[in-house]
C-alpha cells in the first residue's frame, strides 16, 4: 500500500512536473508572441525585435524538439533583415533566418506549409534588399516556395497575403500596382476570415498587414 | 516518509532563489557587440546585450549550468558555470565565423560578374547596360581593365595578346566559334545573348590550371540554371526580329528562341562605309532544356544553330581596282550538355559535360572558294572536394577531337588534332587572410605529337577589412595557329609566362583595384618567306617555320567604381597600360605588334531615373594610337595610328502596357562623329594607302523588347 502510495506520488509529481514544463513553454512562446504583435509594424524597433529573436532562440535551444520557437526566431530574424540599415547587416539577418528555418524543417520532419510561407517570406525580404540585383533569382525562389506551400495547404491564408503584397509593392511597369494586388489581397482576406490557428501559439500573423494593404488599395 | 516531505519543503524555496548573472559581450578587439544573446543551455534563462555590449539576467538554477553567447556572424561562446558560488561579473569574448569580409579571395587577374558573390565587381546587368558595348558580352569586357579595344577585329585582346590568345568557355566547354564570321576590316558580334548567363569571369592573365589553350585570358561564362519568366517574349530592333517562349515547371525547364535578322534598314539609316552587295542576312534558333533530377543536381541541355549570309565589296589594295568581292554563307551548330551535382553536404561536386560543335563558311574572293570548316566534339570531368576549413581539392580531365579544312587556291587542307588534358588544383587556407591556389595542367596534343606540363600559383592576403594584396604566376601553352600547321607539323607549343600583382579595396559600394603584370612569351612561331613583310592580314602563311619567336609584355591598370556618392548615379573608370615586343610570325626584328595600344582609358557613367523608369548610360573610350606596316619607313612598324575616341550613349526605358513589360531601347554610338582610323594598309607599290575605319561613323540603333507575362495577373479560375 505503501508502496503503491509513494508510486502514485512520484507518478504524479512526475506529470506535474512535465505538465508545468509544458505550461511554461507556451506561457514563454505566448509571451514572446505577444511582444512581436506588439512591434509597430510602420517602424518597428530593431533593438525590441532583436531580443524578441533571442527570447525565441532562447527556447528553441531549450526545446529541441519544438519547431515553433525556431520558426518564430526566423520570423523576427526576417522583419531585421528588412528594418537592418545595411545591405551587410540585412544579409546576415536573413542569412540567419534561413539556418534556423533548416532547422525547424528538420525538427517537423514533414512538408509544412508555415515553413513554406516563411521561406516565401525570407525570399521577399532578401529581394528587397537589392531588387535591381535579386528580382530574378529571388522572386524564382518566392513564387517556388508559395507553390509548394499551396500544395500542402491551399487554404494557409499568408500565401495569399505574401502574393498580394509581393504585387502591391512591385511597380506597374512590371506587372504589379495596388490595382492588381487588390483581388489577391481580398482573397488573402477571405481566407484569414475562415482560418484558425492548431493552438494559440501556432502561426496567425498577416491579417493586419493585408487589411491595412487593402485600405490602399481603393 | 515525513523524511520525503521534508526534504520536500526544504527543497522548494532553493529552488526559487533568484541569482542575477551580469557581464559583457566584445569582439576580439574588445569591442561591444550590443543584441548578443547570452543564456543558460536548456533554460529559458537569459537576455540581449544592451548598446554597450552589457547583458544581466536572472535565473533560478542553482546548480551547474553552461552558459552560452550568440551573436549574428561570431561563433557560439560556450562555458560550463557554477552557480552554487556567486558568480562574479563576465566577460565574454566571441571569435567571428569566417565570411566574406573577414576571409580572402584569390582575384588577381579575375574580374567576376556576379549577382550570388558580393565581392563581385560588376553586375551581370551591367553588361546589358553599358553605352558602347552595344548589349554583346566582349563589347563590355572591352572596357574591362586588361583589355584592348582593336576595332577591326573580333576577340579579346587582353594585356599585349592577340584575339586569338584569349579563349571563351561556357560551363567549362569551350566555345569554338564564340563570334560570328570573322569579315576583312570588320568587327564580328558574339553569338551568344548576354541574358542567357548568371555569372561572367573575365581573367587577365593568371588563371586556373582548370583551363588551357590560352596564351592571355579566358572568358568564363556561366549559364542561368532556371527561367524566371514564363510566357512569350518578342524582340524587334533595326536589325533582327525575334521570339522567345519559356515554360518552367517545378523541376524542368524549356527556352526556345528564334530569331531572324536583316541589316537592311539599319544600313538605310545609318551610313554605311563598306560596300555591300548582298546586306548581311542572318537566322538561327535555339533550344535549351533543363532539369533537377535530384536535389542538387542539374542537368542542362543547350543546342543552337545558325546561318548567315553576306556579300561586300570590300578594300584590297593589292587588287587593281582597289576591291575585291568577297561572298560569305555561314552554318554553325553548337550543342553543350552539362550534369552538375553534389553530394555528402557539399563535400564532393561533380562538373561535367560534353559538347559538339560544327561551323562551315563557303566563302568566295572574287570567285575564288576559301572554304573553311571546323568540328569540335569535347568532354569535361571535375571532381571537387571540399576538405575542413573550406580548403578545397579538385581534379579533372577533359579530351577533344578537332577536325579542320581550309581551302586554298582550289586546294583543300586538312588537320586532325586529338586533344587530351588532365588537371588538378588545391585551394589552401592557411589562415583566414592568407590563402593559396597550386594547381598543375599537363596536355597532350596528336598534331604536334607533344605534351607539356603547367604549373599554376597564385597567393592573396588580406591587409585590412576591405583590402587584400594577391599574387600570380604560372605557365600557360597553346597550339600554334592552325594556318602554320597545315604545312609545319613538327611546331611545338608557344608559351607564355604570367606573373601578376593586385591590389584591392572594396569599400561601402567603391572599388578601387590597381594591377601590375609582366608577360614572357616564348617558342613563338615565325616564318620565314625571304621576301618583303606581307601586311595583308588574311594572306596564308606559306613560308618556312619554326618556333625561335619570343617577346613580352608589361604593364599595368587600374579600376575605380563609385556607385554610392551620387544617389542612382554608378560610374567607374579604367585605365590600361601596356608596353610590349615581339619577334614572330614574319618580323624580321622584334617590335610593337599591330594590335598593340599603349593606352585605353573608358569612362562609364550610369544613372537610373526612378520616375521615368529610364537608365541612361555613356561611354568615353580613348585608345593610343596603333603600330601600322608602312613600307616607305625603313624602320619596322614604327609608325602610329592617330588615337581613337568614342562617345557613345544609350537609353533603356521600362514601360508597362495592358499588363506587360516593354523595355524600349536608343543607343547612339560615335556621337561626336569622329573620323577614327584603326589601321593603315598600302598598295603593292607603297604609293597610296587605304585608311581602315569603323563599319560606320555616328550610327544609332533602337529596338523594344515586350514580355508577355501571365505570372503577373491574377487568373479568375484561382479563386
Amino acid at each position: 500500500m505503501k508502496k503503491l502510495f509513494t508510486f502514485g506520488l512520484l507518478f504524479v509529481l512526475a506529470t506535474s512536473i512535465a505538465w508545468s514544463q509544458n505550461e511554461k513553454y507556451t506561457q514563454a512562446m505566448g509571451d514572446g508572441i505577444k511582444a512581436l504583435n506588439g512591434i509597430d509594424r510602420s517602424k518597428p524597433d530593431p533593438k525590441s525585435l532583436v531580443d524578441i529573436a533571442n527570447r525565441f532562440e532562447r527556447i528553441a535551444a531549450a526545446e529541441p524538439k519544438e519547431w515553433l520557437p525556431k520558426y518564430y526566431a526566423a520570423y523576427a530574424n526576417v522583419l531585421l533583415g528588412f528594418v537592418a540599415p545595411t545591405l551587410t547587416e540585412k544579409d546576415q539577418y536573413l542569412d540567419k533566418a534561413n539556418a534556423l528555418l533548416k532547422d525547424a524543417e528538420g525538427i517537423a520532419g514533414k512538408p509544412n506549409d508555415e515553413l513554406e510561407v516563411l521561406k516565401a517570406y525570407q525570399s521577399q525580404i532578401h529581394l528587397a534588399a537589392d531588387p535591381m540585383n535579386r528580382w530574378q533569382a529571388d522572386g524564382e525562389k518566392f513564387s517556388g516556395y508559395l507553390q509548394s506551400a499551396k500544395s500542402i495547404n491551399a487554404e494557409n491564408p499568408r500565401i495569399y497575403y505574401l502574393e498580394g503584397s509581393s504585387l502591391f509593392f512591385t511597380p506597374e511597369e512590371y506587372g504589379g500596382g495596388k490595382k492588381v494586388a487588390k483581388p489577391m489581397l481580398e482573397k488573402a482576406q477571405q481566407k484569414f476570415g475562415a482560418f484558425k490557428p492548431e493552438t494559440a501559439i501556432h502561426p496567425d500573423w498577416g491579417k493586419m498587414e493585408t487589411e491595412w494593404m487593402l485600405s490602399q488599395t481603393n | 516518509m515525513k523524511l520525503f516531505y521534508c526534504l520536500l519543503l526544504f527543497v522548494t524555496p532553493t529552488v526559487f532563489a533568484q541569482k542575477s548573472i551580469q557581464g559583457k559581450v566584445t569582439d576580439q578587439r574588445g569591442n561591444a557587440l550590443p543584441g548578443a544573446n547570452v543564456f543558460l543551455k536548456g533554460t529559458y534563462d537569459g537576455g540581449t546585450t544592451d548598446a554597450n555590449g552589457v547583458f544581466a539576467f536572472q535565473t533560478s538554477e542553482s546548480d551547474t549550468a553552461t552558459i552560452a553567447a550568440s551573436y549574428v556572424g561570431f561563433e557560439v561562446f560556450e562555458k560550463k558555470i557554477n552557480l552554487k558560488e556567486s558568480i562574479p561579473a563576465m566577460s565574454i569574448k566571441l571569435e567571428e565565423l569566417a565570411n566574406e569580409l573577414n576571409t580572402v579571395v584569390i582575384t588577381a587577374g579575375a574580374f567576376e560578374a556576379s549577382d550570388e558573390k558580393r565581392m563581385a565587381m560588376l553586375k551581370p546587368l551591367d553588361i546589358v547596360t553599358t553605352a558602347g558595348a552595344a548589349a554583346d558580352i566582349t563589347g563590355a569586357m572591352q572596357f574591362l581593365p586588361g583589355a584592348q579595344r582593336v576595332g577591326e577585329q573580333e576577340g579579346l585582346f587582353v594585356r599585349g595578346g592577340s584575339g586569338q590568345e584569349t579563349k571563351i568557355v561556357i560551363d567549362g566547354m569551350i566555345v569554338q566559334n564564340p563570334f560570328f564570321s570573322s569579315l576583312p576590316d570588320v568587327q564580328s558580334r558574339g553569338r551568344f545573348n548576354p541574358f542567357m548567363f548568371k555569372g561572367t569571369s573575365f581573367s587577365t592573365g593568371g588563371y586556373s590550371a582548370q583551363y588551357g589553350q590560352a596564351l592571355s585570358s579566358v572568358l568564363l561564362l556561366n549559364t542561368t540554371d532556371k527561367v524566371s519568366n514564363n510566357g512569350l517574349g518578342i524582340s524587334l530592333n533595326l536589325a533582327n526580329a525575334g521570339l522567345n517562349y519559356d515554360y518552367a515547371n517545378k523541376n524542368q525547364s524549356v527556352s526556345a528562341v528564334v530569331y531572324y535578322g536583316n541589316l537592311r534598314p539599319l544600313f538605310k539609316l545609318v551610313k554605311q562605309n563598306v560596300e555591300w552587295i548582298h546586306v548581311p542576312e542572318f537566322k538561327g534558333s535555339s533550344l535549351t532544356y533543363r532539369w533537377k533530377p535530384t536535389k542538387n543536381g542539374v542537368l542542362k541541355v543547350y543546342g543552337m544553330y545558325s546561318d548567315s549570309h553576306l556579300s561586300m565589296n570590300s578594300n584590297d589594295p593589292s587588287s587593281d581596282t582597289g576591291k575585291m568581292r568577297l561572298v560569305l554563307k555561314n552554318n554553325n551548330a553548337f550543342t553543350t550538355s552539362t550534369y552538375t551535382d553534389s553530394w555528402a553536404d557539399g563535400r564532393w561536386t561533380l562538373n561535367s559535360g560534353i559538347s559538339y560543335s560544327r561551323n562551315k563558311d563557303n566563302m568566295t574572293y572574287d570567285g575564288a572558294n576559301f572554304d573553311r570548316f571546323d568540328e569540335r566534339t569535347q568532354a569535361r570531368v571535375v571532381l571537387t572536394r571540399l576538405l575542413t576549413g573550406n580548403n578545397t581539392i579538385l581534379f579533372g580531365a577533359e579530351a577533344h577531337a578537332i577536325n579542320l579544312g581550309n581551302g586554298a587556291g582550289g586546294q583543300l587542307y586538312r588537320l586532325k588534332d586529338r586533344y587530351t588534358a588532365a588537371f588538378v588544383e588545391s585551394e589552401i587556407y592557411i589562415t583566414r587572410a592568407l590563402a593559396g591556389r597550386i594547381g598543375v595542367r599537363s596536355e597532350y596534343s596528336s598534331i604536334i605529337g607533344r605534351a607539356n606540363i603547367a604549373p599554376r600559383l597564385s597567393f592573396a592576403y588580406k591587409t585590412g577589412r576591405y583590402s587584400q594584396i594577391s599574387l600570380a604566376a604560372g605557365q600557360f601553352y597553346q597550339n600554334p595557329d592552325y594556318r602554320y600547321l597545315y604545312l609545319n607539323k613538327s611546331l611545338q607549343y608557344e608559351r607564355a609566362d604570367h606573373l601578376i600583382l593586385n591590389y584591392q579595396i572594396i569599400k561601402n559600394q567603391r572599388t578601387f583595384r590597381v594591377e601590375t603584370f609582366y608577360k614572357n612569351y616564348a617558342q613563338l612561331v615565325r616564318e620565314f618567306t625571304g621576301q618583303k613583310y606581307d601586311a595583308d592580314p588574311y594572306r596564308f602563311p606559306w613560308g618556312a617555320t619554326n618556333n625561335g619567336g619570343d617577346g613580352y609584355a608589361r604593364g599595368f591598370d587600374f579600376f575605380w567604381r563609385d556607385q554610392k556618392s551620387i544617389k542612382n548615379l554608378d560610374y567607374w573608370v579604367t585605365y590600361s597600360f601596356v608596353d610590349s615586343k615581339r619577334l614572330f610570325q614574319q618580323y624580321a626584328q622584334s617590335a610593337t605588334p599591330t594590335f598593340i595600344s599603349n593606352h585605353n582609358i573608358s569612362l562609364i557613367t550610369k544613372k537610373w531615373f526612378e520616375k521615368a523608369k529610364t537608365n541612361l548610360s555613356a561611354t568615353y573610350a580613348f585608345t593610343s594610337g596603333r603600330p601600322y606596316y608602312n613600307p616607305n619607313n625603313e624602320e619596322f612598324l614604327k609608325d602610329r595610328t592617330p588615337s581613337v575616341h568614342n562617345v557613345s550613349i544609350q537609353a533603356s526605358k521600362l514601360q508597362s502596357i495592358k499588363g506587360n513589360l516593354v523595355i524600349f531601347y536608343a543607343t547612339v554610338d560615335n556621337i561626336l562623329n569622329t573620323r577614327n582610323v584603326f589601321t593603315y594598309r598600302y598598295t603593292p607599290d607603297g604609293q597610296t594607302r587605304y585608311a581602315v575605319g569603323p563599319q560606320s561613323y555616328r550610327s544609332f540603333f533602337v529596338g523594344m523588347q515586350i514580355m508577355l507575362s501571365r505570372k503577373a495577373k491574377v487568373e479568375k479560375d484561382e479563386f
